[in-house]
């Protein structure tokens, strides 16, 4: 075994790997995009008087907590096509992208509807009494007096959950899908794995300047939209 | 369509497996946990050249996938072992490594970092004025630490250290990506020969939701265990004069204040 680790070429990694950015991008907005109608979703049903949907989301979060999310990718990647072949559903011909994306979405949805379901909460009654006692309907009360302010205090862990996802993202080479972490899997494999921990570095560097971007952004989205606002007691 | 036959069969098989997945979460809580808190206490108490390493540490394991931390570790250290054995004058024949070990350094570091975090907010919670009162009745700092804040910073410390460890063992999934045969690489490998991937996905899901809702509960005990830690609790069950008489004005006046 020789030493073939060359710490000055792993910069020069890097181009190569970002060229898969838009892949990442991709799925992360997309996951993001539908996790969050599912976790709306799951909020509200969470939050109902109705016992049932109550349970029924409950049981959704924790389930979506004890499953690892290499799994899930590896129950619906693999499982499901089998299960819909059996009832005539041909699955082959859907894009990987699909899959990552859905099971992405389905992980996301649960951290989601908690973040909203405590966030809702902690905007307190008095809000919704206050604006139901000059007049507001529902609604009215809950767009214009409570989202404002449980939007507020969500912030800090929506930043939390967006780079939890981003790092989640990187699973998607487990099908062979080209994210980032695909393309410097396919980099490293293209010269037989002599560079591989250059790449492998590489590729989280990228990731770690990502993961910053994203903590400094959701400090300053924090800082000017709670500018001004009552300060949650956290 | 689901073949029960492989579900029988294999049962067994993917069981023997679990023991190495629960000592790489255990381990790693460990060793983890311990190394937090050492982050937590050097962060805190702003030791000068350590606390911005370790900021620098803390911020490169959130940022990096856990996938890319196991193949560095994987790659990095094989070639960091063999080169110090050559230093000091031995070959050292690193594929007798165990993969298994990989794997724990790299879950070890990525626990270490969060539960620094952890430790840090949990110790800052801890009111000032209780180590201030542990020296007023002359105990040294560590005595102060290890008898009053600890004890507390625990208590407040334990529901986001659960789910840090429900992350953990899911985190541990992915050492399958380095050849270590726990529960999902063992359900891969006996499902591939002939795809039987829908049953031995569910069989893994139901292990795993099964480990979780354990671990959820076990968490839950020790939590309400050390609540009597919590001051707040003790304040609620006690009648505000007797509070005047435990804990001092101090104590009565921030809980009614």
């Amino acid at each position: 075994m020789t030493n073939t680790f060359k710490p000055e070429t792993i910069l020069g990694y890097i181009p190569g790997v970002l060229k898969a950015l838009p892949i990442t991008m991709e799925i992360l907005f997309l996951s993001l995009l539908i996790g969050s109608i599912l976790g709306a979703l799951i909020a509200t049903a969470n939050l109902s008087n109705n016992i049932l949907l109550r349970k029924m989301s409950s049981g959704y979060i924790s389930f979506m907590r004890g499953i690892p999310t290499l799994v899930l990718i590896f129950l619906l990647y693999l499982g499901l096509p089998q299960i819909a072949l059996n009832i005539g559903i041909d699955m082959s011909n859907i894009n990987k992208s699909i899959y990552i994306i859905a099971c992405l979405s389905l992980n996301t949805s649960a951290n989601l509807a908690e973040m909203m379901r405590s966030s809702y909460l902690a905007v307190g009654k008095g809000q919704c009494e206050a604006a139901y006692s000059i007049g507001m309907k529902s609604f009215t009360a809950f767009r214009r007096i409570v989202l404002p302010q449980a939007f507020g205090i969500a912030i800090p862990t929506l930043g939390n959950n967006i780079i939890i996802l981003l790092k989640d993202t990187s699973l998607a080479f487990a099908i062979g899908v080209i994210d980032m972490m695909g393309k410097g899997r396919a980099l490293s494999a293209a010269s037989y794995g002599s560079n591989r921990l250059e790449v492998y570095m590489a590729t989280g560097i990228i990731f770690w300047v990502l993961c910053i971007i994203l903590e400094y952004s959701s400090k300053s989205a924090e800082k000017a939209y709670t500018k001004g606002r009552k300060q949650s007691a956290s | 369509m689901i073949n029960i036959n492989f579900i029988l069969e294999s049962t067994p098989k993917i069981f023997e497996a679990i023991p190495i997945t629960l000592i790489m979460a255990f381990v790693a809580a460990a060793l983890g946990w311990l190394l937090g808190l050492g982050i937590a206490l050097i962060r805190k108490s702003k030791v000068p050249v350590l606390s911005q390493i370790s900021a620098v540490f803390v911020s490169f394991m959130r940022g990096v996938p856990m996938v890319i931390l196991l193949y560095i570790s994987y790659y990095a250290l094989p070639i960091m072992i063999y080169s110090y054995g050559l230093s000091i004058g031995i070959t050292i024949d690193v594929n007798l490594v165990p993969p298994a070990i990989y794997a724990i350094i790299a879950l070890t570091l990525d626990q270490a970092a969060y539960s620094s975090e952890v430790f840090r907010s949990s110790l800052d919670a801890v009111d000032a004025g209780q180590m201030e009162a542990s020296y007023s009745i002359g105990m040294t700092k560590v005595q102060g630490l290890f008898r009053i804040v600890f004890p507390q910073s625990l208590a407040i410390a334990i529901p986001n250290l659960s789910g840090l460890f429900l992350g953990l063992v899911k985190g541990t999934s992915l050492a399958y990506y380095v050849g270590v045969y726990e529960i999902t690489a063992t359900a891969n490998l006996l499902a591939i020969p002939a795809y039987n991937f829908i049953e031995a996905y569910i069989m893994t899901t139901f292990i795993y939701e099964v480990i979780s809702f354990v671990l959820n509960k076990l968490f839950l005990i020790i939590e309400n265990r050390l609540k009597k830690f919590r001051i707040e609790a003790v304040l609620q069950k006690k009648n505000i004069f007797e509070v005047v008489n435990y804990y001092g004005i101090h104590g009565a006046i921030r809980k009614h204040s």
